[in-house]
């Protein structure tokens, strides 16, 4: 059997930490980010790439889930058609509270070069997004960067609180 | 007085152009140029009229009646090697003729060769559905009807494609404009919200160059961005990257960017 | 808030029971991880055995073709990145040479070298992701790591060459922007001689899988006049008994002067496509040292032009832009009103990873193309799904979409 010494008394060795309810709800709830893969269009390319192997995700705590019932935050990856518009407000509709929307991608964001009749200028204009990434398409060192300014959001957050409706453009 | 506007073409125009330019042609050669063309073309004319035929950029074209059409598809394939349609489609022309010409695009891999088949329709007449000869024909009519209103007749399953089913206009057509009309620009608040949201979530922002007021300034110099109104002095303090609070994050360790290993080798 | 409430009907249509003869209507998309982007299938079951199949594409329908119709010709290359875009350049590069032909345009040799080499990259990049996406649909999940892992690498690449990781317009009507940069052989070297290491690492851990071959040997059967019928190209006609690849039988570029096979079989199945997928890898791999060797060439030889010489289309290099007043002007003029083709119409095909892509311009003699209409090869083989998938179990659908490797940004547009 291993042998291992504890020195408690170096910072982290005590088994036991103080804290309050919120700090440590939060801290639970910022390092396992679930997302729901959203990938759409080229953007779910580069989503993929920061799950797979040089990127690695799973470090951070975010795993990709295919079901919304188990997601945290829905990453939205591509441009938003209109015929795809009801999709995304059924699959919102079904993530469990706490929930965040990253809109990953110029054409989420505000449509992008695709200016035409058939896209969505904005998937904030179906749910409410907590960030904006830009790019087209972002790189994965973008969506991991843009993941921790998630947690640094939510960390700030009062966990009790029921979520507000946010502003919707 | 209201400027001009030309309804029947709403597509984006050349702010100039010069009056006295003529457009050279791309160059048309005579069919009897190509043995195998040639040959082909004896065997359409031999059952069909043929009204035009010309080689241009190394495949031929070949102008029928539209009624011939199935007919002709099938002598194609069954007697001229021609085992594939790889794309058919339409071209809107009714500004200047009130017709669409369709076009499919014929491949042989035994001969090598290309062969386009054209013909053209007045606008609201329909096509022969060739579904039958080739199975590709059943999606490439079905997006030629989203995009161009043209039906094709005894086609087994004619709905929109690519378009939501309960879509209106065609979308294709010069009379469309390629930002949508109001139908597109509401449909899926709509549909989602319903027609009372509309105000409420407010028009769709289609300026590229529209700015939100809580924008920041320099975005594009990352690290060195002011918020708006700011003024720009040019030596800003930079704004570190931080990935966690100032105070430290409860139970993780705080990231320390000297500590941080940077490799330099993309091949390691 | 108006994001609380929704007007939308509770989706019972979803699934639906009939009980008298037993058939189950499944829906399938459009979001779904192993639908390989925005495709909707409705599936007719009897128990688990598919009895009708109906896709439903169009999620993805972006307007590319009426984009087209309202800008100038150089405008629209960076959107043709966005169709196949998991490997950009040869969408590019079908755009470019249409182009090419339509105004007769004769491309530099070096430029012509460049260009095989991107496209060739971007074939490798798209099979190996191919291999990834599939098999992680599959669940090995091993591959996928190791498949991303050398796609990575060729990103390195090309992000050196043109900037960008996955949206590249690394290709102009009538050349290449830039040469390559020095360090784009010897990382390319490096990356092709591990290669065929990688490739039978794979291989390994698939060939001769239990799980892997149950999913994949005598199932997805596409017979040769099916595929003739719906439009088949590339990896899924050669698989099913017709060697027709256009690189060989209508050479463009300078494939040509390259050696290289072209892997067929006449099983038809998945099983055959996977292997068809690897080989052409190998094949990949094997083009790619004969362009380094055409590319020590031309630099021998002194060949430095980049862009063909056109003053009528083709804005003049940089360097005589900068110094001489008429080519000044000419790039003024090309960039502001756009280069003018003649009249007339041009379909040109080119093989693009996933099959024949091709690209038919309408031109009225005006700086915005009349009409331009995108042949993507995907939008045919999710077709097929409809005559292929009934007979089939639930299983196969996505063992079925998977070596169908088909992109939804090319399927809709």
């Amino acid at each position: 059997m291993a042998q291992h010494k504890v020195n408690y008394t170096q910072d982290g060795g005590l088994p036991v930490a103080l804290t309050s309810i919120d700090k440590i709800v939060n801290w639970g709830r910022s390092n396992s980010i679930w997302a729901l893969t959203y990938g759409l269009a080229c953007c779910g390319i580069e989503m993929m790439a920061s799950g797979a192997s040089r990127y690695d995700f799973d470090r951070f705590g975010t795993i990709f889930r295919a079901s919304p019932r188990q997601a945290d935050v829905m990453i939205v990856a591509g441009t938003l058609t209109k015929k795809h518009a009801e999709f995304i407000k059924r699959l919102y509709d079904q993530m469990t509270e706490p929930r965040w929307v990253i809109s990953m991608g110029s054409c989420a964001n505000t449509g992008g070069m695709f200016n035409t009749y058939a896209t969505v200028q904005g998937v904030d204009r179906i749910i409410p997004v907590d960030l904006y990434l830009p790019g087209c398409a972002p790189r994965p060192e973008t969506l991991q960067y843009g993941v921790m300014l998630l947690q640094k959001k939510i960390r700030a957050n009062k966990a009790g609180n029921a979520q507000k409706p946010k502003r919707l453009m | 007085m209201r400027t001009y506007t030309n309804k029947k073409n709403v597509q984006a125009k050349p702010y100039y152009t010069d009056r006295f330019w003529k457009a050279p042609q791309v160059a048309k050669y005579e069919v009897e140029s190509d043995e195998v063309f040639a040959a082909d073309l004896a065997a359409i004319k031999a059952k069909f009229p043929v009204s035009d035929a010309f080689i241009q950029v190394e495949q031929m074209t070949v102008w029928i009646n539209a009624s011939d059409i199935y007919g002709v598809l099938e002598l194609m394939r069954d007697e001229l090697a021609y085992t594939q349609l790889s794309e058919m489609s339409a071209i809107d022309f009714i500004e200047q003729r009130d017709e669409f010409e369709i076009f499919y695009q014929m491949l042989s891999m035994t001969k090598r060769k290309r062969i386009r088949i054209k013909y053209t329709i007045k606008n609201g007449q329909a096509v022969d559905s060739v579904e039958k000869l080739f199975r590709s024909a059943d999606w490439s009519e079905r997006e030629m009807f989203d995009m161009f209103g043209i039906e094709a007749n005894a086609h087994p399953f004619m709905k929109r494609i690519l378009m939501p089913y309960d879509w209106q206009g065609y979308p294709l057509l010069k009379t469309y404009p390629l930002q949508g009309d109001e139908f597109a620009a509401w449909y899926e608040v709509d549909k989602i919200y319903g027609k009372e949201a509309r105000e409420e979530i407010g028009p769709e922002i289609r300026d590229t160059s529209t700015i939100d007021r809580y924008d920041s300034e320099r975005f594009a110099k990352l690290g060195h961005e002011v918020p708006k109104g700011t003024e720009i002095t040019g030596d800003e303090p930079k704004n570190e990257q931080n990935y966690q609070e100032e105070g430290g994050v409860f139970l993780i360790k705080k990231f320390d960017k000297d500590s941080s290993k940077v490799i330099d080798d993309p091949q390691r | 808030m108006a994001q609380v409430k929704n007007r939308l009907s509770p989706f019972f249509e979803n699934i639906t029971f009939d009980r008298e003869d037993n058939e189950l209507i499944l829906n399938f998309g459009p979001q779904h991880p192993s639908a390989h982007g925005q495709l909707r299938l409705m599936l007719h079951l009897q128990q688990e055995q598919i009895v009708k199949a109906h896709p439903d594409v169009g999620y993805l329908h972006r307007g590319m073709e009426k984009m087209a119709e309202n800008m100038i010709y150089n405008e629209f290359m960076p959107t043709t990145d966005r169709m196949d875009y998991i490997a950009s350049s040869s969408n590019n590069y079908g755009f470019a040479l249409a182009v090419e032909k339509l105004v007769g345009l004769e491309v530099p040799r070096r430029a012509k070298v460049i260009r095989m080499m991107l496209l060739e990259i971007n074939r490798l990049m798209s099979h190996l992701f191919w291999l990834a996406t599939t098999a992680l649909d599959i669940g090995a999940m091993t591959i996928f790591l190791f498949a991303f892992r050398e796609r990575e690498y060729l990103m390195d690449i090309i992000e050196g060459y043109c900037g960008a990781r996955l949206t590249h317009a690394a290709i102009r009507i009538g050349g290449v922007p830039l040469d390559i940069q020095d360090t784009f052989i010897s990382q390319l070297k490096t990356f092709l001689d591990k290669l065929p290491q990688n490739i039978k690492d794979y291989e390994d851990l698939l060939d001769q899988n239990r799980i892997w071959l149950m999913r994949m040997e005598e199932v997805g059967e596409i017979s040769t006049e099916m595929a003739l019928s719906w439009g088949c190209t590339g990896p899924m006609l050669r698989a099913s008994g017709v060697k027709w690849d256009i690189r060989k039988e209508e050479p463009y570029e300078l494939y040509d002067e390259v050696e290289f096979d072209v892997p067929w079989s006449d099983k038809g199945d998945n099983y055959a496509r996977y292997r068809i997928y690897m080989q052409e890898m190998r094949e990949s791999a094997k083009i790619l040292y004969q362009t380094i060797d055409m590319y020590d060439e031309c630099v021998k030889k002194g060949e430095t032009e980049l862009m063909a010489h056109s003053p009528q289309y083709i804005s003049a290099p940089k360097l005589d832009i900068m110094t001489q007043n008429y080519s000044l002007m000419q790039h003024f003029v090309l960039v502001t009103q756009g280069m003018r083709p003649p009249v007339g119409e041009v379909y040109v095909a080119t093989e693009s990873p996933k099959g024949e892509l091709g690209f038919f311009i309408n031109s009225q003699g005006g700086a915005y193309p009349y009409r331009l209409k995108l042949r993507a090869p995907s939008f045919w083989h999710t077709g097929i799904l409809t005559d292929l998938l009934p007979g089939h179990y639930i299983p196969d659908v996505v063992s079925i979409i998977g070596t169908t490797n088909i992109v939804f940004g090319e399927v809709d547009r």
